[in-house]
């Protein structure tokens, strides 16, 4: 792990990057968490707690709903499913993640070309 | 091996309800605490892949999974909701269920003790007419404690809206009742008459404002 994300940083991203999660098929708690560092290659580890607290509150705002699987050993899986409410609000926050990006970069890097030594 | 199972199971769940224990009951509670064991549950046995021993991958899924406080005051909210709830429906429900049964009595106290007077021939129509303020009594306290009472298909009305409902039936009957005993007394009609106007118009006159202020009261679905 070379860098790191602040909290502030990743906060806003939190939902969206859920959301990108569960538009690849329905999936729990522990499943999409592991789906996380994976997709981060090992780099970023979102925590359980933060997500269990973003399930329920994306729940309420209905931009995911839930079933309980049925597995018969080791106890029922909560699943989470994207609904189209929560579709248009990923879409929405990836364009606007574009923008942001772009933005950000010239902010942070940029300079009018007299500040080189 | 299974009594191994069992033994993290437990484990897992004592750690859960240890976390919960002052959050009051709810049926979200009962599902997120069903949630939170499935899955650390799942990541101790990853865990246990890596050579670790059953205690440690313990505590090391539990420490990983960050700090639940949010989620553990969210859960006292909810908890203090439900109790909050459950205790004023029973409340309700169970003066309402008083009220309709006190009511009932006093109707039929009311209409007993006037049909036994009725058949006592030497008593004069004044007297029989007298006791029927019991049937009123009954009439309004029924009226209060049917309209406060949730049902399957309707929230309970207010409580000041179900007293003022309550007391425009009582107005109306006891504008009968006044009529009636006026009548019996004097034996001339516009004195009953005048006696029973003024209740009579006050009471059709509130009955009429609840009836075309009350919002809906049906439960959707």
């Amino acid at each position: 792990m070379g860098g790191k994300i602040s909290t502030d940083l990743i906060r806003g991203h939190t939902v969206t990057i859920i959301l990108n999660i569960l538009r690849h098929g329905d999936s729990y708690g522990y499943d999409i968490y592991k789906q996380i560092i994976a997709l981060s290659d090992q780099q970023y580890e979102l925590k359980e707690a933060t997500l269990y607290t973003a399930f329920r509150r994306m729940e309420k705002e209905g931009y995911i709903t839930s079933y309980w699987g049925d597995e018969t050993q080791g106890g029922r899986r909560k699943y989470y499913r994207i609904t189209d409410e929560g579709e248009e609000l990923y879409q929405q926050n990836r364009e606007d993640w574009g923008f942001a990006k772009e933005i950000l970069e010239k902010l942070i890097k940029g300079g009018f070309g007299h500040d080189k030594a | 091996m299974i009594r191994h199972k069992k033994d993290l199971d437990r484990k897992i769940q004592k750690y859960i309800d240890g976390l919960f224990s002052d959050v009051g009951e709810s049926q979200e509670l009962f599902d997120l605490k069903e949630e939170l064991t499935t899955n650390i549950k799942e990541k101790v046995m990853d865990f246990k892949k890596r050579d670790m021993t059953e205690d440690e991958a313990l505590k090391e899924a539990i420490i990983s999974i960050g700090d639940l406080s949010g989620l553990v005051n969210d859960m006292r909210e909810r908890g203090r909701d439900a109790a909050k709830k459950s205790v004023y429906s029973s409340m309700t429900a169970r003066i309402s269920a008083a009220g309709v049964i006190a009511g009932v009595l006093l109707v039929l106290f009311g209409m007993f003790v006037s049909a036994m007077l009725y058949f006592m021939k030497a008593i004069p129509g004044i007297a029989v007419a007298g006791p029927s303020i019991f049937i009123i009594c009954g009439v309004i306290l029924l009226t209060y404690s049917i309209l406060i009472r949730e049902t399957k298909k309707k929230f309970g009305m207010n409580k000041i809206r179900s007293g003022l409902y309550a007391l425009s039936a009582g107005l109306i009957l006891f504008s009968l009742y006044a009529g009636l005993t006026a009548r019996l007394a004097t034996g001339e009609m516009y004195v009953a008459i005048s006696s029973s106007m003024i209740f009579v118009i006050v009471g059709i006159g509130l009955w009429l404002g609840l009836l075309l202020t009350g919002n809906d009261r049906k439960k959707s679905q």
